[in-house]
């Protein structure tokens, strides 16, 4: 078929699909517009007014302070160390559940016993809330009580025993460790579904031209699951600026700031401190990198798939 | 994917999946044996008998079906409207749903704070669900637009046929063909509102209004940093989201899937 026929078949397509239904959509998509507009775009815009202001968000005196909050942001030594911490997360972390769900995806597919069981155990840590979890964690990783240093003792490695939340050097490790607990369920389900998808005969000719287990998950399975990884990628980047809740939740953003996020930061700077405006100008700072790395990774996976 | 031919492969496959497995279950462990120091399920009725649990937890019931309810209506109406209908510039508002598809909710917390504390509206459930049900409507506009995409025209020109209104085409044709996304659109709702801890933190201060996620932080002080009965809490607040997932696996692993995907 030639481009032209195409193109009037889907312009015909195109006018009988609108001779169906005549009536106007606006009214149907109205309380959507409305709810998201209204709530979102109003708060984004009122972000963008706040930012420019002094204010602790209930006094009547408001004190305009122009770009002050930004400049301010620019010597921020707090900010640049968050900014640095949502880096090596993102990294570590979707390093370590990439390979990890791959594997886990890789084996519950094989002939193995006791597949529902392990999937159950895998996943049951995505549908639980961190906020639920967060004192266990805090127990679990504290200098005595816990089950890591209990354990490390039990089998003899007293040495590696370690305050692990109030050591700065392991405390941001720790929120990692937590996060990956969380999130390999998701990669794992999402790589499962994935392979379900490769065809058969493309193992089986593999395994004919005598490719071993480890050749055919890397020359076979890896690239047919490109289009999850990338998925993944993208929400892995999301998913560490967005972080809060484990943070807050395990160390509150410290020992010093030493597991501060972007947003432990605007929450503490606009919520617990009352400095609403210097919180919304983070705000700004946290949208802008949220929207450009979504952009990017949108042309990364537009150009790999071509 | 993993072939194994001789027995001792076989053994170390299991093996291998069983060592990778065992990290995941820890903290569990970790909880329900921490709750039960000291006191042992003394500590379970120490709990349970402050009395305030049923209130966190009614609360919270009343946030994850408003959210359901109002995500589910403006879902099934928009997406009817953007697959189906005919709009002056539809693609230039449903842009404008998509950029709000990976925006940090954080983001929202210094004009929401001010807003609600202007409208009177701080400290009420209301101040939490509408913000959620807003933060989950572009993403579950577009699965659901999608998938309305692929119902076929000639249903609806059939009922048209037949004599009936849009309202009715879309009530009776339309509304029972998309179950399957409507199943992984309430329980993608379900889990982010039942799960959502900056929100109410920020929104609900006085405990006869707060949810279960702000339990442990309720008995943190209630009990001043008594860990075993805060874990307590804790199991008891765990219990209930693993049953459901037990019981409704397949559409939990589909729905969070799904909403991992935007």
């Amino acid at each position: 078929m030639t481009q032209a026929t195409v193109a009037t078949r889907t312009e015909a397509a195109r006018k009988k699909g609108q001779k169906r239904l005549q009536h106007s959509g606006l009214p149907w998509i109205l309380p959507a517009m409305i709810l998201v507009v209204g709530l979102i775009y109003y708060s984004v815009g009122y972000t963008g007014y706040l930012s420019t202001l002094d204010w602790n968000g209930t006094s009547p005196t408001v004190k305009h302070v122009g770009a002050a909050n930004f400049v301010q942001l620019l010597h921020d030594k707090v900010i640049r160390q968050a900014l640095w911490h949502t880096l090596i997360f993102y990294v570590v972390t979707f390093t370590v559940q990439t390979t990890l769900g791959f594997t886990l995806a890789a084996l519950l597919h094989s002939k193995l016993k006791l597949r529902t069981l392990h999937k159950v155990i895998i996943f049951v840590p995505t549908v639980l809330a961190p906020a639920t979890m967060g004192p266990t964690f805090r127990l679990m990783f504290s200098a005595d009580d816990g089950i890591i240093n209990k354990g490390l003792r039990a089998i003899g490695l007293d040495s590696l025993a370690h305050p692990w939340l109030a050591d700065p050097k392991t405390a941001l490790p720790s929120i990692m460790v937590v996060t990956i607990w969380q999130w390999t369920g998701m990669t794992f389900i999402l790589f499962f579904a994935a392979m379900s998808q490769i065809e058969p005969e493309l193992l089986e000719a593999a395994r004919l031209d005598g490719a071993g287990n480890l050749r055919t998950l890397w020359y076979v399975v890896w690239p047919g699951c490109r289009g999850t990884t990338i998925a993944l990628a993208i929400l892995g980047l999301i998913g560490a600026l967005k972080t809060f809740d484990w943070p807050w939740l395990i160390t509150v953003g410290g020992p010093g700031r030493a597991t501060e996020f972007l947003g432990t930061n605007i929450y503490r700077e606009a919520i617990r401190e009352y400095h609403l405006g210097y919180g919304a100008a983070v705000s700004l700072v946290l949208l802008v990198l949220a929207v450009c790395g979504s952009i990017l990774m949108t042309v990364v996976n537009r150009r790999s798939t071509k | 994917m993993f072939e194994a031919r001789r027995l001792s492969s076989k053994i170390f496959l299991q093996a291998l999946l069983f060592v990778l497995t065992v990290p995941f279950l820890l903290p569990l462990i970790q909880m329900v044996m921490g709750s039960l120091r000291g006191a042992g399920f003394g500590n379970y009725k120490a709990v349970w008998n402050t009395g305030v649990v049923p209130t966190f937890f009614r609360n919270s019931a009343i946030v994850a079906v408003c959210s359901i309810a109002l995500v589910y209506c403006v879902t099934m109406t928009a997406a009817f409207g953007f697959a189906k209908l005919r709009i002056a510039g539809k693609e230039i508002y449903f842009w404008m749903l998509l950029a709000a598809l990976t925006l940090p909710e954080v983001v929202l917390l210094a004009p929401l704070f001010a807003t609600t504390m202007k409208l009177g509206v701080h400290n009420t459930l209301v101040a939490v669900i509408l913000p959620l049900a807003a933060l989950q409507a572009p993403f579950t506009i577009l699965l659901a637009r999608n998938f309305y995409e692929g119902v076929p025209s000639e249903l609806l020109e059939a009922g048209r046929i037949d004599g009936a209104g849009v309202v009715q085409i879309f009530w009776h044709i339309v509304l029972p063909l998309t179950r399957p996304i409507a199943a992984a659109i309430i329980v993608l709702t379900l889990i982010n509102a039942w799960n959502s801890y900056l929100l109410p933190l920020v929104m609900l201060i006085s405990p006869e209004n707060q949810v279960v996620t702000l339990l442990p932080q309720f008995f943190v002080s209630e009990f001043a940093n008594d860990q075993t009965k805060v874990l307590a809490s804790a199991v008891i607040t765990a219990i209930p989201e693993v049953l459901a997932y037990l019981l409704l696996q397949k559409y939990f692993e589909r729905g969070l899937a799904a909403g991992a995907l935007k």
